[in-house]
């Protein structure tokens, strides 16, 4: 089953995706990193700081902290530092922080608090406090938004990067496997045509030599040599069918020259009017065969004309209408108006007169065939429906093979290769002809349009 | 007795063919080459030349374009190992009379190469064909038999005239496949002689001399009663 190119499921799509993902997750995990160090390292400093100057204050006397802290904090241009005191009961005596937050401790230690802030929204403060010696607290703050603002910052860095490297990936991705998918399509479109018989087509290379052309060089290699051995089979079967003929032909010459000397009552005769008749047998089944190998030659397609299908089906019946009445066969024509293909007359008279020929001898005495023919919206199907024993469905794939034949006791005449010339024909015309499942007896249907891909595939 | 220029590079072949017609009292010229082939069939007169399709110093079409060219109107039999239905058009359209594909059996040849030569006479041109009693009107296409009018179906009456055209001939099956329908295929044997047997009833019903003759191995002679 052939796999229609989807552009999700391309190497490169996924390739680009794949990359696009590692490279996401990669950035993310270094802007994290960078983000966890930063942020550490602000906290560290805040820390130390506040720790540093709160020893610094509680060594000093009562009366001189108070200046030592309006002149410090008087310095803090940043205005990120802040500081409160307040006696043993709670009250505020100096400073810029008028009440604690609430579950305060005073273990000497920072800790991060929100506080709500001016603005509105909570900042989060780092605030150590510690009790000095006289039981006043002194509350020793700094401003932990820079952090946050860092936080919000890479946060928002992650977004914008993460967009900015996902929506391009995934564009690019598609953009860049447009180009192979269109050339694996052609690949596709050109390998079809090889399937359904145009030997002689090669896939695609384009001038990058990328990935796709060599493989389609290497393809193309093995079409090469294919073409090759398969031209050598067939032209070793056209050279035997050809050079057994002119030997067969002198012997049918000898034979017939025997059966005009011969007598009308002597014994001999049968016999040998016998051996002619064998003969001609064998000389028809080499000209079917050349005749085959003819038909694959693809030039005979420049010559095709539009062809009325009815008029040819109905020239068969009238050459094959006296043959079935001889076997009390009904041969019956049911034709609707019908669009004309382009094909080469002469052939498909041939292939119709076969189909019904071949009907005609399967069918016992006193049975039907009956060819239906009727325009479908892809163009004109015809069937040629016998009353005969019909096709075991083992042999409807086989019966267009070269001497293949059902009845392996030959006891019916022909040779076999009456449905190989039809499937020769219909090939040529890019048409399709199968074994059908009637209820009974035998169906064969030519569907006068291309095979859709799959089907051709199927069939070779 | 008729003169015949076989232009044939296969001694085999050619030697089939001068046998054959030699049998039937023609008298053959053999020739190798296009170029002597084309100063005979222009320096001399003949009443057919055989032709082979593929010769050593020249293609067989390029001698009939040139013959009909110059003027050389003899029917000449194209014969050739290409058995393609083209081939075969390409050989008519080149001013081929016939087209045979080798190998071919020798009577189908000299049914052929009568045909040819009959096809000089001027009776060609009638419009009432006329052998012992059976009549063929072309132009009222009518036929009859002594008193009885016949009722034909088309293909029986193109059958009946192409019999009668070439009254006194033997007509393959092939010939009669060809003329008749029109079509080159090989049908099996028995479609051409189911179509003739239900002529033959038609044309010879009982009592009445039989006009049409089955010729064993090769096919069918219409001639006049005495024969």
């Amino acid at each position: 089953m052939l796999v229609r190119p989807n552009p999700w499921r391309s190497t490169t799509t996924r390739v680009v995706a794949s990359y696009g993902l590692f490279f996401v997750a990669w950035a993310l995990l270094l802007v994290l990193l960078i983000y966890w160090e930063v942020s550490n390292r602000l906290s560290d400093e805040a820390e130390h700081q506040l720790k540093e100057r709160a020893e610094y204050f509680a060594a000093m006397d009562p009366p001189l902290l108070r200046d030592r802290l309006q002149a410090m904090y008087d310095f803090d241009l940043l205005h990120i530092n802040a500081y409160g005191l307040f006696d043993a009961q709670g009250h505020a005596v100096a400073g810029h922080i008028v009440k604690p937050p609430q579950g305060l401790r005073l273990d000497g230690e920072s800790h991060l608090y929100k506080v709500p802030a001016d603005g509105g929204s909570p900042g989060s403060v780092r605030i150590l406090a510690v009790r000095l010696p006289d039981g006043e607290q002194l509350l020793l703050a700094r401003d932990a938004g820079l952090i946050d603002r860092i936080h919000e910052l890479i946060l928002r860095a992650v977004m914008w990067g993460l967009s900015l490297t996902i929506v391009p990936g995934i564009v690019c991705g598609i953009l860049l496997s447009v180009r192979p998918l269109r050339r694996i399509r052609e690949i596709q479109d050109c390998s079809d045509r090889i399937v359904a018989g145009s030997l002689d087509e090669r896939l695609p290379v384009s001038r990058r030599g990328d990935e796709l052309d060599m493989l389609a060089g290497i393809v193309n290699r093995m079409l090469d040599e294919m073409e090759r051995l398969m031209l050598e089979v067939k032209s070793v079967c056209d050279n035997i069918a050809h050079e057994l003929r002119t030997p067969l032909t002198h012997l049918r010459t000898a034979l017939y020259r025997i059966e005009q000397q011969t007598t009308a009552d002597d014994p001999r005769l049968a016999p040998i009017e016998r051996a002619v008749a064998e003969t001609d047998d064998l000389l028809a089944r080499f000209s079917a065969l050349l005749r085959i190998s003819e038909l694959q030659d693809e030039h005979r397609r420049a010559a095709f004309a539009p062809v009325d299908l009815a008029e040819v089906l109905e020239q068969v019946h009238g050459l094959y209408e006296p043959l079935a009445e001889e076997k009390s066969i009904r041969l019956q024509l049911e034709v609707t108006p019908l669009q004309p293909v382009r094909g080469d007359r002469l052939l498909l008279v041939e292939a119709f007169s076969n189909l019904v020929a071949n009907a005609i001898k399967f069918t016992p005495e006193g049975g039907q065939v009956t060819v239906r023919a009727a325009q479908e919206p892809a163009g004109p199907r015809i069937d040629v429906q016998d009353t005969g024993p019909g096709i075991a469905p083992e042999h409807r794939r086989i019966v267009f093979d070269r001497f293949y034949r059902i009845d392996r006791s030959h006891a019916s005449p022909g040779f076999g290769l009456g449905l190989s010339l039809v499937e020769a024909i219909v090939r040529l015309h890019n048409f399709q002809v199968e074994v059908g499942d009637p209820p009974a007896g035998a169906c064969l249907t030519v569907r006068c349009w291309p095979p859709s891909p799959a089907a051709a595939a199927a069939q070779a | 007795m008729p003169r015949i220029l076989t232009i044939e590079d296969d001694a085999e072949t050619a030697q089939e063919i001068i046998a054959e017609l030699r049998g039937r009292g023609c008298a053959v010229d053999w020739v190798t080459t296009a170029r002597e082939g084309l100063i005979k069939a222009v320096g001399d007169s003949y009443d057919l030349i055989t032709l082979d399709r593929m010769l050593p110093d020249r293609d067989g079409l390029a001698v009939v374009t040139t013959m009909r060219e110059v003027g050389v109107h003899t029917p000449v039999l194209m014969i050739s190992a290409l058995s393609d239905v083209d081939e075969r058009v390409r050989g008519l359209r080149a001013g081929g009379d016939d087209y045979l594909t080798k190998p071919f059996a020798p009577d189908e040849m000299s049914a052929r190469v009568e045909v040819l030569l009959r096809r000089r006479s001027p009776a060609y041109h009638v419009t009432v064909l006329r052998v012992d009693d059976l009549e063929l009107d072309l132009i009222a296409r009518t036929a009859r038999r002594g008193e009885i009018t016949l009722e034909l179906l088309p293909t029986e009456f193109k059958l009946l005239e192409v019999m009668m055209r070439h009254s006194g001939q033997v007509l393959t099956r092939m010939m009669l496949f060809e003329t008749v329908w029109g079509f080159h295929f090989d049908p099996g044997t028995n479609v051409v002689n189911v179509h003739m047997s239900r002529l033959r009833k038609k044309v010879d019903p009982p009592g009445k001399t039989p006009l049409i003759r089955t010729v064993r191995g090769s096919g069918y002679i219409l001639e006049a009663g005495a024969c």
